[in-house]
C-alpha cells in the first residue's frame, strides 16, 4: 500500500525535472539563466562536503531563529491570551514585522549584530516567523476546552499549570500549521540573511556575484532538498506529538 | 445534623440577567442532594456558586466551615462537569490522575489510587488509551474516577449523565451508586432527569424556572445500598411522581 502511494508524488517528480531538462537542451539556455538538472547532480557530486557543511551551517541559523521564535511566541501568547489589553496593544506591532520587507534591513541589521557574526540571520528568522507563531499560540490557547479550564479552576491551577497543562498542548494544532508555513519562510530568510556569514546563502551571494551558472543552481537545488527534509522531520514530529489529534488520524485511515 | 454546604440567602445575578433569587439551604454531611428543574434555570449556576468558580452576587456559601472560594483552594470540592473535558492528549490514566497532580500541595491525605478506581469502573483494559479510543459512556466514567481520586469530601456534578443514551445511563447511574454509597462523600447532583434525581439522592431539590429558587424539597426514603432494580420499586414511582408535580406545580408561589 505504501509503494503504490509514492508511484504518483515520484512520477512527478520525473516528468517535472525531464521537462526541465529537455527544455534546458532544446533551447540551449545558459547555466546562469537555468542549469540543467544533470549539470546540478554532476556539480553537486564534484564538491559535496562543502555543500553538505554549507546546508548543516544554513538548517543551523534557520533552526535556531524557529526554535527562539517560537519560544518568544509561547510567551508573548500566553500574555495576550491573557489579556485582551495586551492582545490590542501588541496586534499592530505584530502585523508591521509580518508586513515590513525583511531583506530592506537585513543590511541594517548585520551592521548592528557584527558584520560575520551569524547572529544577525539568526535574529531576523526569528523575528520574521514570529508573527505566525505568535497568532497561531494565541488561537491555539483562546481555543482552549473551556470545560477543562473550569476542571482546573475547580482545584485552583496555577496561571503557569493551565499553561503547560491545557493552553500549550492545545495550541499544538494551530503551531504545527505556523511551524508547516514558517520552516519555507526561515530558510529563505537564512539564505538571503546569511550571505556574508556562511552557508548556502553566501555560496549563493559568491556565485552572483562571480556569474557562475553551476554553482549558483547546485546552492539552489541543495537549498530545495532541506526544505524537503525539513517539511518531513516536521511532519514525523508532528505524527509523533501529536496522534491523539484528530487530523493525525484519518491520514492513517 | 452536620452541614457539608450552608447557603444563607445566596443571590446571583449576571449584569441585569437573575439567575438565583435568594436560597437558603442545608446540604447534609454524606449525603447525596440532587437539583433538578427547567432547563436554563440557574441550577448549573447554583454549582458552579457552590464548587467556588463563581462568587454570588449577594449572601453566604460556606463548603466544610469555609466560604466556598478558600475550600476551592484546599480542593475541597471535585467537580464532574457535564461533557467530561477529559485532555485528548493524556491516556486514560494520566487524565484519571489530573486534578491529584494539579496544585499537589493541596492535595488531600483521603486521595484515592485512580488505577483501583478504573478497575472499578471496567477500564483496566484502557488504561493507556486516549480519549478518542472511548465511547462517551467509558470517558464519563474516567471523568467520575478523576473526580473520585481527589478524595474531596465534596463532589460536585452538573448532569454529568445528560448526553449519555438510556442504556449507558442506567448503568452509569447504578456505578455511581456503588461508587459513592459508603465513602462518605457528600454530592451536590445536577440533573434534568427526574428518574436520575430518585434512584441516586437521598434528596431532591425542586427549583423554579429563572431566577432559581427552591420550590420543592423532597426525602428519597429509598434503603441503600441501591441496586440497579430500584427503579422497579413501587415507592420509586410514588417518589418520582412527587417530584414530578413539584416541578411542574412549583412555577407560581413557594413549593
Amino acid at each position: 500500500m505504501k509503494r503504490t502511494r509514492l508511484i504518483a508524488p515520484v512520477a512527478g517528480l520525473v516528468v517535472f525535472f525531464g521537462v526541465w531538462e529537455a527544455f534546458v537542451r532544446v533551447f540551449d539556455i545558459r547555466p546562469f539563466v537555468l542549469a540543467r538538472p544533470s549539470r546540478i547532480v554532476r556539480y553537486l557530486a564534484k564538491f559535496p562536503d562543502d555543500y553538505f557543511n554549507a546546508a548543516l551551517l544554513t538548517l543551523r541559523h534557520a533552526a535556531l531563529g524557529f526554535a527562539f521564535a517560537i519560544a518568544a511566541a509561547v510567551f508573548i501568547g500566553a500574555a495576550m491570551a491573557a489579556s485582551t489589553f495586551l492582545e490590542q496593544a501588541t496586534q499592530p506591532v505584530l502585523t508591521l514585522i509580518a508586513v515590513t520587507p525583511f531583506a530592506a534591513y537585513i543590511a541594517s541589521v548585520r551592521v548592528g549584530f557584527g558584520f560575520l557574526s551569524e547572529r544577525p540571520v539568526i535574529f531576523i528568522v526569528a523575528l520574521v516567523a514570529l508573527p505566525a507563531f505568535t497568532f497561531a499560540a494565541v488561537d491555539g490557547m483562546r481555543g482552549a476546552d473551556p470545560a477543562s479550564r473550569e476542571l482546573l479552576a475547580s482545584v485552583d491551577a496555577s496561571p503557569w499549570e493551565v499553561l503547560w497543562h491545557l493552553r500549550l498542548p492545545s495550541a499544538l494544532p494551530a503551531l504545527f500549521t505556523a511551524a508547516k508555513y514558517n520552516t519555507g519562510l526561515a530558510l529563505v530568510v537564512a539564505y538571503l540573511a546569511e550571505g556574508p556569514t556562511g552557508g548556502l546563502g553566501k555560496i549563493g551571494a559568491r556565485a552572483v556575484a562571480n556569474n557562475e551558472g553551476d554553482r549558483l543552481w547546485a546552492a539552489i537545488f541543495a537549498m530545495a532538498i532541506l526544505g524537503t527534509i525539513s517539511l518531513v522531520l516536521l511532519n514525523l514530529l508532528q505524527r509523533a506529538v501529536m496522534g491523539w489529534h484528530a487530523s493525525q488520524r484519518t491520514q492513517r485511515v | 445534623m452536620t452541614a457539608a454546604v450552608t447557603l444563607r440567602g445566596v443571590h446571583k445575578s449576571f449584569g441585569t440577567l437573575e439567575a438565583i433569587a435568594g436560597i437558603d439551604l442545608d446540604i447534609e454531611q454524606g449525603s447525596f442532594v440532587s437539583v433538578i428543574g427547567p432547563s436554563g434555570c440557574g441550577k448549573s449556576t447554583l454549582l458552579r456558586v457552590v464548587a467556588g468558580l463563581e462568587a454570588p452576587s449577594s449572601g453566604d456559601v460556606r463548603v466544610y466551615d469555609e466560604p466556598a472560594t478558600i475550600a476551592r483552594r484546599h480542593k475541597q470540592v471535585a467537580i464532574v462537569p457535564q461533557n467530561p473535558g477529559l485532555l485528548p492528549w493524556r491516556s486514560v490514566r494520566a487524565n484519571a490522575r489530573l486534578l491529584v497532580e494539579i496544585n499537589s500541595s493541596a492535595n488531600r491525605s483521603t486521595t484515592s489510587d485512580p488505577i483501583e478506581l478504573l478497575d472499578r469502573v471496567g477500564l483496566t483494559a484502557f488504561l493507556d488509551a486516549k480519549p478518542y479510543e472511548l465511547s462517551g459512556g467509558m470517558q464519563q466514567r474516567v471523568a467520575l474516577v478523576r473526580a473520585l481520586s481527589l478524595g474531596a469530601p465534596l463532589l460536585a456534578m452538573d448532569e454529568p449523565l445528560a448526553a449519555l443514551d438510556e442504556i449507558t445511563r442506567s448503568e452509569m447511574r447504578g456505578l455511581i451508586n456503588q461508587l459513592v454509597e459508603g465513602r462518605g462523600v457528600t454530592t451536590l447532583f445536577v440533573t434534568h432527569s427526574i428518574n436520575e434525581a430518585v434512584a441516586l439522592s437521598d434528596r431532591v431539590l425542586v427549583t423554579s424556572p429563572r431566577p432559581a429558587r427552591i420550590v420543592g424539597d423532597i426525602k428519597i426514603d429509598l434503603a441503600r445500598p441501591r441496586r440497579g432494580d430500584v427503579d422497579d420499586d413501587s415507592r420509586f414511582f410514588e417518589l418520582c411522581s412527587e417530584v414530578r408535580h413539584a416541578l411542574h406545580g412549583g412555577h407560581g408561589g413557594e413549593g
